[in-house]
Formats: C-alpha cells, structure tokens, sequence
C-alpha cells in the first residue's frame, strides 16, 4: 500500500492529518513529521526510517515548501524518484485526494491525480460582501 | 564584497535563511562553507537546490571559502554574501584563516546527544562555548537570532562564563 509522511514546519502536518481522520476515519500510511527542533541530519534520519519502512508500492512525501530544511531532509533521507514522489505545498484537499484513490491508482496516475486536486482547490471562493 | 550575514545554522541552506534573512538583507549570493557537503555532489545539489533562482550560491570547503571572503574576486567580487556554517567550529576556522568576518548570527543550534538548551533553539556542549568564548574574546559580536525581528541575546562575556558553568 503506497504510504505518506506529511513533512512541515511546526505542527501543520499533525493538523492536517488530525483533519483528514476527522473527515475519513482513521488512515493506516498516513504519518505527520514536523521539522520542529531537528537539525538537518536528525530530520533526514527521520525520513530515512520512514522510507525503510516502505513496502513495493513506494510512497509519497508531502511537503509544505519545496525550498527549505523539510524538501532538502526529504531528499538527503533518500526519498528518492523510484520508491517515492515529493510533493510541495501541501493542503487539505491533496491529502484527501491520497486517501481516496491510492488503493485503486498506480502512484504515478496518483500523484497527478492528488496535484490535480490540490491545484483545483487553491481558488477564489467568492468576494466579500 | 559586502558580508551582509555570518550565520551559524546546522540547516544550514532552510526557509528561515532564504526567505527570513532573505527579505530583509538581500543578498545576492549564499555561501556555504563546509568540508561535508563540499565533498558530496548530492548534498551539494540538494542545498543548491534550496536557494531561490534570484540568488547565486557556492558551497566550498572551509578553507577555499576563507580563501574567496579574504580575496573576493570572480564570484563573490561585487556581491552581497551570506555565509552560513553549519557548527561554530566551522566559524572559528574561517576566522582563524583570515575569513574577515565581524559579528556573527547563531540561529537553528539544535539539539544532538550531550548539548543543552541555554537558549531558545541554541544547543551547546562545553566544546561550543569554548569556541564561542573564543571568538568573543577576538572581538566578535555575537547575536543569538533565529530571524529578523526575532528575539536577540548578544552573547557577552558573562552570559557565556555562565553558560559554561551550567555545562
């Protein structure tokens, strides 16, 4: 089963996750790591352990920047192409797009499908009135 | 040259430099000086990935990168340069090879086995304070600030005396 870490500053990645099982119920795969208070080795060994972890199905890294001590801890813990996708700029609706078709997508056909519903979701709701 | 920042910071290249110091100082080129990640390309690549496209970056050894702040020339001539190490001892070696650097931003220190918090986000061992005490007494500023208006603790001689003494 492809799997997830939520990789943020703070505690963005734990909220996120706590919404989302708000919403779904409890997700198996689904894990949230903060940068907070980790140097950059002690955040990739983080990630590295997570990647160990991983079964053929790979994963996928969700990032809330994509310039910063979270993408470089994601890349230096070895999250690389073939086992697993980074993603930047995290939101809800990416993470609900993730629990709602890894189990019936291939995770190339998944990562397009979550980017595609992250992008879709950054929008004007409407104007004040 | 202009050396608008000298940082230590073990995220070395992270949102907090690019981004936070970024905005408010301008630089046009980031050094990273660091034996580590200088003699490996992927870590090399990884953090020259992080600095964003309107920003130059270097990652040198320490020495070659003492050697470009003693003699900008080529790259550096020109610029306004952030240099960022990774651990103080790092910083005293660039002092010691004639890097002129003056004062000197502790940022992200973060905790590793037999450090201790002394301040916020500042982890040190007895060998850090040591070397801190080492460049104050050469007459370095010392600031302890994570971003730009952020909290400031300038690092005199008796906070550091006592820092030691807690160790």
């Amino acid at each position: 089963m492809i799997q997830s870490l939520v990789l943020t500053h703070g505690a963005i990645g734990d909220e996120l996750v706590k919404v989302v099982e708000m919403i779904l119920g409890p997700v198996p795969g689904l894990t949230a790591q903060s940068n907070r208070g980790l140097s950059a080795k002690q955040l990739s060994a983080q990630v590295a352990d997570w990647v160990a972890g991983l079964d053929e199905s790979g994963g996928i890294v969700f990032l809330d920047d994509y310039g910063g001590s979270c993408a470089s801890a994601a890349m230096l813990g070895g999250a690389g192409p073939d086992r697993v996708t980074l993603l930047g700029g995290v939101n809800l609706a990416m993470l609900l797009a993730f629990v709602t078709w890894r189990e019936d997508l291939a995770r190339d056909e998944l990562v397009q499908r979550i980017v595609d519903k992250g992008r879709e979701a950054v929008t004007v709701v409407g104007a004040g009135r | 040259m202009n050396l608008v920042l000298a940082r230590i910071d073990d995220r070395l290249i992270h949102g907090q430099v690019t981004v936070g110091w970024g905005r408010q100082l301008r630089p046009d080129h980031i050094l990273l000086a660091s034996d580590e990640v200088a003699a490996d390309a992927w870590q090399t690549r990884v953090y020259a990935m992080s600095v964003p496209p309107e920003m130059k970056v270097s990652v040198l050894p320490i020495e070659a990168a003492a050697r470009a702040l003693r003699e900008p020339d080529g790259a550096l001539e020109d610029q306004r340069v952030l240099l960022l190490v990774g651990a103080v001892l790092d910083m005293v070696a660039l002092v010691e090879l004639g890097a002129p650097i003056e004062a000197i931003n502790l940022g992200g220190m973060h905790y590793a086995r037999g450090k201790r918090e002394l301040l916020p986000e500042v982890y040190v061992d007895r060998e850090d304070v040591m070397a801190l005490r080492a460049l104050r007494d050469r007459g370095h500023q010392l600031l302890a600030q994570a971003v730009p208006g952020g909290r400031e603790t300038w690092l005199e001689p008796e906070l550091l005396a006592e820092m030691e003494s807690q160790l």
